[in-house]
């Protein structure tokens, strides 16, 4: 991945509110290339919404949040490097495994080449079911295909929220160690999980939302 | 810029073809009006040449109406608005494909089967050029201008009935310069005037739509 100067993510007093309710409020932190930001709290404490307003969905309440010293929004640049990966896995159900790669690629302006992609699609391990209907997949298997298309699209900025949700374990061992080498890279990971992953310590910078953080 | 558009195009209409059930919906509907209404007015073959321009107009506005509701909410059900958000292209122009797509998919099959609902109204056959004409410019505009709509009240449930509340009121000069064109043709005046108006307005919906549809997308995202 050509990344060669690093990169900083900053958040500064970011407050957050859903229906009325504080969700929290002083919420600062700064992660730079080859570093990971891992997001606890529990249920219901904002990491999904903490998440979205570090990939420009959503404003925060107050603060601001900057790449590069200048702020996300409306920053392009900022939004051609991110990657996230929510709840929903955004693949459609009446597509096949291989069409949703391809057209996952080509939205994201990505060049890859068929190779490339059924390469991904075996390293995931769907290979078998790569001209299946991604509908007829199982939960964790879809989880596999959101999880591809991080590597085809060898975007800087992760975002993944739960992504280890429905996998089993031998994958999640493979998966550690494709998050571990987008850090070798100089990527940085924005990740909400509520199992520990296997990444040095040095490199890991936690924010444990509790209410009015 | 425009192969990413086409993309988003190629996409819906592939996911389209495998929803089959849904492409018929708008044209099932035409049918249905056509065939039903004549059983429940009058079978009268000079009043329902006078009332058709108008009928078929409804039809084709509720027909679009009825479409509009599902254009984007799959999007926001399976997560790939936030994908097409983070895409580097602009997000007014993969919107404006999603319209493209579904103005092909509901206007297309209303441009083929609008001759045959016309004689089954038996509305004038020299009108059914001009009211092919007017198809083909207003339903383009009811995409776009329904499409910013849809975007609105993608976000959550129950927006179909807010979608009818924000769309119709815009939906209306349409209606009536596409109606009174058909209607002018059936008399044998000029309808130039009223197709220059919904030829305009089409120009002025294909330049602001996708930016609206785009600015009223985030909103629901958020």
């Amino acid at each position: 991945m050509p990344i060669q100067e690093p990169r900083v993510l900053k958040a500064q007093d970011l407050k957050c509110s859903r229906g009325g309710t504080e969700l929290f409020s002083d919420l600062g932190f700064s992660v730079v290339s080859g570093e990971s930001l891992v997001v606890k709290g529990g249920n219901g404490s904002g990491k999904t919404s903490l998440l979205r307003i570090l990939c420009g969905f959503n404003h925060p309440a107050e603060g601001k949040v900057t790449w590069c010293s200048q702020s996300i929004y409306g920053h392009d640049e900022y939004r051609q490097q991110v990657s996230y990966v929510g709840h929903q896995s955004g693949v459609k159900p009446d597509l096949t495994v291989l069409e949703n790669l391809v057209f996952m690629q080509r939205l994201a302006g990505a060049s890859s080449q068929e190779s490339e992609i059924k390469e991904a699609v075996r390293f995931v391990g769907l290979f078998r079911q790569r001209n299946m209907m991604t509908g007829k997949l199982s939960a964790g298997q879809k989880r596999r295909l959101a999880l591809a298309k991080l590597q085809l699209q060898q975007r800087i900025v992760w975002v993944l929220d739960e992504p280890l949700t429905a996998l089993d374990k031998e994958f999640i061992g493979e998966f550690e160690q494709v998050l571990k080498n987008h850090l070798d890279n100089h990527g940085i990971l924005v990740v909400t999980t509520h199992r520990e992953l296997k990444i040095p310590e040095y490199r890991v910078k936690r924010v444990n939302l509790s209410p009015s953080c | 810029m425009l192969s990413v558009v086409l993309t988003v195009i190629q996409r819906d209409l592939l996911l389209a073809f495998r929803r089959r059930a849904d492409l018929m919906n708008p044209v099932l509907f035409y049918v249905i009006v056509a065939t039903l209404f004549p059983l429940g007015v009058s079978p009268d073959v000079e009043f329902l040449g006078r009332l058709a321009p108008g009928l078929v107009w409804v039809t084709t506005l509720l027909a679009a109406l009825i479409s509009m509701e599902s254009i984007f909410r799959q999007d926001f059900d399976d997560g790939s608005i936030e994908q097409l958000f983070l895409s580097p292209h602009p997000f007014s122009m993969l919107v404006f494909g999603k319209v493209a797509a579904h103005w092909l998919i509901t206007g297309v099959p209303m441009l083929v089967i609008v001759p045959l609902m016309a004689l089954l109204l038996h509305l004038p056959v020299q009108a059914i050029p001009v009211l092919w004409a007017t198809i083909l410019l207003g339903t383009p505009i009811l995409s776009l201008v329904g499409a910013i709509g849809a975007a609105l009240t993608s976000g959550f449930r129950g927006g179909g009935i807010l979608l009818g509340l924000l769309v119709l009121p815009l939906y209306v000069p349409v209606l009536i310069f596409a109606s009174s064109a058909v209607s002018a043709s059936v008399d044998g005046l000029a309808v130039s005037g009223h197709l220059a108006m919904l030829g305009a307005g089409l120009i002025l919906a294909l330049v602001l739509a996708p930016f609206a549809i785009g600015a009223s997308l985030k909103i629901s995202m958020s």
